[in-house]
């Protein structure tokens, strides 16, 4: 018979012996330490990038959407592309901060911060595109359900019109989330803070916080109740931007996998984001006792297990184009495999399905280099999905006479490379004057939280000695 | 074909696929091709765009505020001058010694559109693509704005004082080189000239005549006739590179085309077609209209006419000169099958040749016709009254030679313009160096101009008045439209000028002429021929009695001798959209895809897949590039470097070159653009020569509008021979995969009243198609008579304001027609069989662009349009990209806009403009209206004068509709049963494409048919 | 530790919802009232270079519109007098008006008189007079009591909506056809005149895009 143990406790969650003012000391100080030469020069770089940004959209107003490589048949290029690829990206944030909360995954307090400070960024960075991408800007507004002399209504069954409602959803809740989680970790820099200023602004930002038992209770009520409302837009967002493509008829992109499809690849290359972004982090910011490698370990299964459910679907869509006998159907994924854009297409199931798959191995998965590489190549697989999606389809759909070939112009790159100026230039923000890991909530995740750490006559911090036993070899 | 086969049949478009080629896999290399940078892309588009304003529209844009606007309304209110509502005057067009009868639409007094003579035989209310485009010519701000004196602007009375000094020696040695020309007053005023300058001599000059097709006449007859076809009469047509149904191939085509049309128009099994055989070297739209082709070199096509004549003479009476005869090409089975099928149907077929070739294969080809008896029946002869009995092109030559060797010291140059076109070896611009005073009219200031001391600015046809006879000699008075824009004169204004020393006004002259033409009361007489647009007296040429003359044998069989090598052969051909480059400065035709290539904004040596390969070229385009290879082409009197382009079903060891392009310092759209072929023609071989051809070491970016893929075996054209449609006439139309038939072919449907929203799957959407009190309107596109000429397409920027935009931007795929025409090829590479498709807006009843437009811009009107709103559009392309037929077109860059703020004076080019259209601004949609505009006015004249909604069949046409001259397109309203377009949609060939993915089009197709030779099939 | 905020700050958070709603409503109301044609294209009276008065010809010598707008019915167009009509009676009354200079020389230069127009159509709306007044849309539903202006000016705010409201209810507007020129034209029972009317004339005042866009 073998041998069975009662209670196999988690390794810690944050390493090294800290207690909560260590932990205050250690992600606060970051903010209140005096501004790191390298700060400024990434910050500087970030806003080069961003004129950069700003520059080509200012030339594409002015000269028109010709700037870009598009033409006919291909009427949408880099601009929905990167729309789709970023707002893929903002969903890590809310996946992280709302569902694991709703699971009780405490592991999360750890990098839930930043991750949906960079959701609200990429978020930023996605609603960019849409709105240039059209060809009169001037009147954009028509899309929104306004009153006017014309009495004219937007046409409600157009996804793209959805698209607006869903992401500014999407981003307002996300906001909320972030700020009220933000909302005690301020108070905690308002008192540690000395300048006068600091006080005032983070004082402002606290809203008055001063942990009373009611606060908390409140706070608790908040922040369960956003989360309820968030987690169904973390499936909803990028299930309505499939619409997109998924409502219209052409072959390869009228497919109604694409929801979840879609879902999958966001929460994938979303936590490849926040891997590539935390790595570097608790590097720089000397965080690896809080983001430890356990941490790593668990967000690669998740990268492992999306990424197969996106190579699921793509072998899918081939059956089904198979299965269904519609010749259109069969032909446009043929041709993305061997035809002109075959090269994305090969880089897309290299990047995306063959990748993840290194991490069904422990060493690799635990491997903080090999995490960071796999976690960029999988961002530049996902962009490549969505140029397949976009492009190949529309090139080579039903006639023949109007088959074309689609390649970008100097414009539609400066104009994806700008977003990143954006992007960098908010978040380098935010981690220098933000806590960019919850101080408040990690604390929860401590021992020295538990009550049954203390002991009951001093009262004094006694966490019990639990070794953890080797599992018996015979047995096994 | 049937079912089954209909999905057998390979279509294919380009070779890429056919050949299976490396280039088609390999492009995946490619990620940003060389040109994909915009920045050095700006300066090209924007300096061209800049100078393109007399290709682009105005008129007020889709979205912008206004400033103060001023009326000015008349100061005298002219008669029948209602404000907005157009008045259409008759007059007719000159096109070398023809006329064509037209309708020009005037707009507040200015000509804004052209449509064809109802009356008129030469047109029937059908035009051509030169037609159509006229209108813009007149308005090119281009054009020779004042005489000049070398160089200098002169006024033209200065020119009269000189005429009045200069030609008052009558003895003067005066050459005249005039291009052809029909106009009994020219006629009357040259016989004035010729007595009144004794020594003058009077020459003609056209690049691209029918001279030898005369001359032929004059070895067979002895006389010097115009040969008539009547292809609606013919059972059997055998065209020898005759290339009749392209305007630049016959000066007669649009009654060519529409007769041919006739003969092969198919609405019932009962029905029969005319056959057409087609022995040509490069292919051309008459060739894809044929039934049979055989692809030869122009060499072995003059000879298998002789070995033709050969065979027949076995058979047939009045060809002796040939019994003894026989050449490399007797015993070709396309001769004995020629032979059994011209024999069987005696006096029922017509034999023709392509103008280029020699005096001698005329000849021969008249014997055969009178052998045949078609001569009279199919085939009629007629005395030209205007044409002197010479040769012109000998004459010409000799001219030249003479001047060469200063024999005249005044030379008269009248429209043509010898300096680019004449002949290399003739040295033309040399020779008249050697005349003391040169004078030249044209409406550019051309080639020959600069090499005169006086050039005339020449008057638009629209702007001066003038006459002449229809091909077939009806004829017709060329009414002027508005006055001179740049006070050209017409010819024969400037020959008034030359007799008398005073600038005449052409009105008097044409009338002079005219006081002895007409019987009767002279002014009434005279305003009805004005208002009709023909003289209905004059009911053509005569025929003229002939028969072979004696010692026709002794002349022609020396003239037997074949020149066929095995080296690679150049055939010269006028271009079928600039002809002989008088269109090059017209940035419609310049961007007008050439029917067979698509190539716009450029000429190309065209070749078969085997000879390019033979050249060491690739047999096929890189997909990914528009740039191609070069050749080098050498014939020892001259050479040029062209781009080389692989024309499935030419003949191997030929190649075709098309003239007209590369002209200088013409105007801002001809400039550079292509490479002039000239140089390489010469008076012993102007239209073919043997050549050194090699390849140049240098690629070339061409603007193709079409040479994308395979059809990848899809059913968008449907075909079956005649035989096969008598079998099963429903071949067409089949259960598709949704298992509903398509609307208006079911039976039960077509007898039920709303047969179109009847059948079909369930559909999440409204199927209400309209209140009954509205028409719906709907288009049938008959595949069996389209012959690809383009015409609709011109016609369609013409009426909707429809901007030019460029090479650069075409080659970027961003060309903006509302209605092109795709070409498919089937079959194998060598000789493939050709399908034309034109492709406007299909007005889907379940639109998908309708649906994914988030502001409603584009949505379904009460009458069963798919509508278009300019204004309303925010430039997603969501609705672009959501076309299956990709007929949707975006304004990328403002191309209406552009020439607004550039151009010395756009007022000229906005008149040429449509006031019934709105002009798009840049970020929004366009696309096939069904001519809303047309249809608006219909509905609301209908309205007032009998309260219905629904006009009559036939009182709206659409342009492309109006233009065509086979009567392809049928437009009208679907709740009428008995319009033409219902009758059509009835029909069994009727189809639409994709009906699976029930988008329900509005616009259908009338399935092609062929009639094979059911010995070689 | 000390006080970071003053005391009425505690006010702040109330004061700064207070102000957002009002300034809010401020701004919506704004952009309803001052952007919208009604507010900027109404009472638009450009100078004229003749000082042309309505009220005096039509109001009190009482002429009819179609006296000078004589294409109202047969073109899409209500074309404004050539000057010949001006002068039909302008030779005989008030012969030499320091007014009718401008009309005198137009007459003698042939050189039209440069009007300015007042009711200005975006180019891409096509408006057909004749289609109107045939059945039964009086001048004055869209030009107002042109009657009494002494200088035109533009009575309606001539908007999409606008149109739109008698596309759909004609019948709270139409009018007997030979009542179309009249002024102040009023029946107590428009209604059912109209819907009378409406039934008589056939009138389906067509609501989709093209009618007037193309």
């Amino acid at each position: 018979m073998s041998k069975t143990y009662e209670y196999v406790p988690e390794p810690a969650l944050v390493k090294g012996n800290h207690d909560f003012s260590s932990i205050n000391s250690l992600i606060t100080d970051i903010n209140l330490r005096p501004t790191p030469k390298g700060w400024y020069i990434a910050f500087g770089l970030s806003n080069l990038l961003l004129f950069v940004l700003l520059g080509s959209i200012a030339y594409l107003i002015w000269e028109g959407t010709g700037i870009w490589g598009l033409n006919q048949p291909v009427g949408w290029g880099w601009a929905i592309i990167n729309f789709v690829w970023w707002v893929g990206i903002g969903h890590a944030g809310t996946l992280i901060s709302a569902i694991l909360f709703l699971f009780r995954q405490d592991w999360r307090t750890a990098i839930n911060r930043f991750a949906e400070a960079m959701t609200i960024f990429a978020v930023m960075c996605a609603g960019i595109f849409p709105a240039i991408h059209v060809g009169r800007i001037w009147v954009i507004y028509w899309v929104f359900p306004i009153p006017n002399s014309m009495v004219m209504w937007p046409n409600f069954n157009s996804p793209l019109l959805w698209d607006v409602f869903a992401v500014s959803t999407y981003f307002t809740v996300s906001l909320l989330f972030w700020y009220v989680g933000l909302v005690p970790d301020f108070a905690t820099l308002r008192d540690r803070i000395k300048s006068k200023v600091g006080k005032m602004v983070y004082g402002v930002a606290a809203l008055g916080w001063r942990g009373s038992n009611r606060h908390w209770w409140n706070y608790e009520k908040a922040y369960m109740i956003l989360a309820g409302l968030a987690t169904p837009l973390v499936l909803s967002v990028h299930t309505i931007v499939s619409f997109d493509f998924a409502v219209s008829i052409i072959p390869g992109w009228h497919t109604t996998i694409f929801p979840p499809y879609f879902v999958a690849g966001a929460v994938f290359s979303g936590f490849a984001m926040v891997l590539t972004l935390m790595i570097i982090c608790r590097k720089i910011y000397g965080l690896e006792d809080i983001m430890t490698v356990d941490h790593i370990e668990k967000m690669n299964l998740i990268i492992l297990v999306t990424g197969s459910m996106v190579g699921f679907a793509y072998l899918m869509e081939f059956f089904i184009a198979w299965y269904s006998q519609v010749e259109y159907e069969k032909a446009i994924f043929i041709i993305r495999a061997t035809g002109p854009y075959a090269w994305a297409y090969w880089i897309m199931i290299s990047c995306n399905v063959i990748s993840p798959q290194f991490f069904w191995s422990k060493k690799l998965r635990r491997n903080v280099t090999f995490t960071f590489i796999i976690s960029i190549v999988v961002n530049i697989g996902m962009w490549f999905e969505r140029f397949v999606i976009t492009v190949t389809s529309l090139s080579t759909d039903y006639l023949p006479s109007s088959w074309g070939y689609f390649s970008p112009t100097i414009w539609d790159v400066l104009t994806y490379v700008g977003t990143f100026g954006l992007f960098f230039t908010f978040f380098l923000l935010f981690l220098r004057f933000m806590p960019m890991v919850a101080v408040a909530e990690i604390k929860g995740a401590m021992p020295q939280a538990d009550p049954h750490n203390y002991d009951p006559e001093t009262g004094d911090y006694s966490p019990q000695e639990i070794e953890i036993p080797e599992p018996n070899k015979e047995s096994v | 074909m049937s079912d089954q086969k209909t999905n057998d049949t390979t279509y294919w478009k380009s070779l890429n696929e056919l050949a299976k080629n490396k280039e088609y896999q390999k492009y995946a290399e490619r990620e940003f091709p060389e040109d994909a940078s915009e920045l050095t892309d700006q300066v090209s588009r924007r300096s061209f765009l800049r100078v393109m304003g007399a290709s682009i529209a105005l008129a007020g844009f889709a979205s912008c505020r206004k400033p103060m606007q001023k009326i000015l309304p008349y100061s005298r209110q002219p008669e029948e001058q209602v404000l907005g509502v157009p008045n259409f005057y008759a007059t007719s067009m000159p096109f070398q010694d023809t006329v064509a009868g037209l309708l020009i639409e005037n707009s507040e007094g200015r000509p804004s559109k052209v449509e064809g003579n109802e009356q008129h035989p030469s047109t029937r209310g059908k035009t051509s693509i030169y037609h159509q485009a006229a209108i813009l010519g007149m308005y090119d701000p281009d054009r020779s704005r004042n005489p000049q004196l070398a160089g200098e602007q002169v006024s033209y009375s200065d020119f009269a004082e000189f005429a009045a000094s200069h030609f008052a020696e009558t003895d003067r040695n005066i050459l005249f080189i005039s291009d052809a020309s029909s106009s009994p007053t020219r006629h009357r005023l040259k016989t004035d000239i010729q007595s009144r300058f004794p020594n003058s001599q009077w020459v003609t000059h056209e690049p691209f005549s029918d001279d030898n097709r005369v001359e032929g006449t004059n070895l067979a007859f002895g006389q010097r006739l115009r040969t008539v076809n009547h292809f609606d009469e013919a059972n059997i047509v055998v065209s020898f590179d005759d290339d009749f149904m392209t305007p630049s191939g016959h000066k007669n085509s649009v009654e060519a085309a529409w007769q041919f049309s006739m003969a092969r128009n198919v609405n019932a099994v009962e029905d029969t077609m005319s056959r057409l055989y087609s022995i040509e070297n490069s292919y051309s739209i008459t060739g894809s209209m044929a039934d049979h082709r055989l692809r030869l070199k122009s060499s072995e096509i003059e000879a298998m006419i002789f070995a033709l004549a050969a065979r027949l003479s076995q058979d047939l009476n009045g060809l002796d000169a040939y019994t003894d005869y026989s050449n490399s090409m007797s015993g070709h089975e396309m001769v004995e099958t020629l032979a059994g099928e011209l024999i069987a149907n005696r006096s029922n077929t017509i034999l023709t040749a392509g103008t280029g070739y020699s005096p001698a294969v005329h000849a021969t080809i008249s014997a055969l016709n009178s052998a045949l008896g078609n001569i009279g029946t199919t085939v009629t002869l007629h005395n030209l009254p205007f044409r002197d009995n010479v040769d012109n092109t000998t004459a010409f030559a000799e001219a030249v030679s003479q001047a060469q060797a200063g024999a005249f010291d005044t030379v008269v140059i009248l429209g043509t313009n010898p300096v680019f076109t004449a002949a290399a070896d003739l040295q033309f611009a040399d020779a008249i160096s050697n005349v003391e005073t040169k004078i030249h009219l044209s409406e550019y200031v051309d080639e020959t101009s600069r090499a005169c001391d006086w050039h005339v600015n020449q008057a638009h046809f629209m702007e001066a008045w003038g006459d002449g006879y229809a091909y077939t000699g009806q004829r017709s008075i060329i009414q002027p439209q508005i006055a001179p824009l740049f006070e050209g004169v017409s010819d024969i204004e400037l020959l008034h000028t030359i007799l008398t020393g005073e600038s005449g006004s052409g009105y008097d002259l044409v009338q002079n002429t005219w006081r002895n033409v007409l019987s009767g009361n002279f002014e009434r007489e005279w305003e009805r021929v004005l208002h009709d647009g023909i003289d209905d007296n004059s009911d053509g040429f005569s025929n003229a009695s002939v028969s072979i003359q004696s010692g026709f044998a002794s002349q022609i069989i020396p003239m037997l001798e074949t020149s066929i090598t095995d080296r690679i052969e150049i055939t010269i051909k006028p271009d079928p959209t600039l002809f002989d480059g008088r269109y090059a400065n017209n940035g419609w035709l310049q961007e007008l895809p050439d029917p067979m290539t698509k190539i716009t904004w450029d000429n190309v040596a065209l070749m078969s897949p085997s000879t390019a390969r033979s050249l060491g070229l690739p047999a096929e385009r890189d997909f990914a590039s528009d740039e191609v290879p070069m050749v080098r082409i050498d014939t020892g009197d001259g050479a040029i470097e062209i781009a080389a382009w692989v024309q499935p079903g030419h003949a191997d060891d030929s190649i075709t070159l098309y003239a007209g392009y590369g002209r200088n310092t013409i105007g801002r759209v001809a400039d550079g653009v292509g490479v002039n072929i000239y140089p390489l023609r010469t008076t012993g071989a102007p239209y073919y020569r043997t050549a050194d051809i090699s390849a140049v070491d240098r690629m070339y970016e061409i603007a193709c509008t079409q040479d994308h893929n395979s059809i990848e075996g899809r059913d968008m054209v449907r075909a079956a021979t005649l035989d096969e449609y008598r079998e099963n006439p429903n071949f067409s139309t089949y259960e598709s995969v949704h298992g509903y038939e398509v609307p208006g072919i079911d039976a039960a449907e077509r007898e039920s009243d709303d047969y179109l929203a009847k059948g079909g799957p369930i559909s999440l959407f409204d199927e209400q198609y309209g209140p009954d009190y509205q028409p719906q309107w709907g288009m049938a596109i008959d595949l069996n008579t389209c012959f690809g000429c383009g015409v609709c397409t011109i016609a369609c920027q013409a009426e909707n304001n429809i901007p030019v935009v460029g090479k650069r931007e075409v080659s970027r795929r961003r060309i903006m027609h509302w209605i092109r025409t795709d070409r498919y090829y089937e079959g194998d590479e060598d000789n493939p069989g050709v399908y034309h498709q034109p492709v406007p807006c299909m007005h889907c009843e379940l639109a998908p662009c309708e649906q994914v437009c988030p502001v409603a811009a584009t949505v379904h009107s009460e009458d069963g349009m798919n509508q278009m709103t300019y204004n309303r559009c925010i430039g997603t392309r969501y609705c672009a990209n959501n076309c299956p037929f990709k007929v949707r077109r975006f304004n990328f860059f403002n191309y209406s806009d552009e020439y607004l703020t550039t151009g010395d004076d756009p007022e000229i080019i906005q008149m040429a403009m449509n006031p019934e259209v709105t002009i798009r601004f840049r970020g929004v949609m366009e696309k096939c209206s069904y001519c809303v505009q047309r249809v608006n006015r219909a509905k609301i004249e209908t309205r007032k004068a009998t309260g219905s909604r629904k006009p009559e069949d036939g009182t709206v046409k659409t342009a492309c509709q109006q233009a065509c001259p086979a009567n392809a397109i049928s437009f009208g309203d679907l709740t009428d049963r008995n319009s033409v377009v219902s009758q059509h949609k009835m029909n069994e060939r009727n189809y639409v494409m994709l009906e699976e993915i029930n988008v329900r089009p509005r616009t259908s197709y009338l399935a092609k048919l062929r009639n094979p030779n059911p010995e070689l099939s | 530790m000390a006080q970071i905020f003053p005391k009425w700050t505690n006010e702040a958070p109330r004061r700064i919802l207070i102000g957002a709603i009002i300034i809010l409503n401020a701004i919506v109301f704004g952009v309803w009232y001052f952007f919208s044609p009604e507010f900027t294209n109404v009472g638009y009276a450009p100078e004229q270079p003749v000082p042309y008065s309505h009220q005096l010809h039509v109001g009190q010598l009482g002429m009819d519109c179609q006296y000078c707008h004589t294409q109202v019915e047969e073109s899409q167009y209500a074309n404004i007098p050539a000057t010949q009509t001006c002068m039909n009676c302008h030779n005989q009354i008030a012969t030499n008006s320091e007014k009718l200079a401008p009309v005198r020389e137009s007459w003698d230069t042939n050189e039209p008189i440069e009007w300015v127009r007042v009711h200005m159509l975006p180019d891409y709306a096509y408006f057909n007079h004749s289609a109107h007044v045939n059945v039964g849309v009086g001048c004055e539903s869209c030009h107002g009591r042109v009657d009494r202006m002494e200088v035109v000016y533009q009575a309606e705010p001539l908007s999409m909506g606008w149109c739109l409201d008698c596309h759909r209810e004609p019948e709270k507007h139409v009018r007997p056809v030979d009542e179309v020129t009249t002024m102040g034209y009023q029946v107590e029972n428009q209604l059912e005149v109209g819907r009378e009317l409406v039934a008589k004339h056939n009138i389906k005042a067509p609501t989709y895009c093209q009618a007037c866009h193309y």
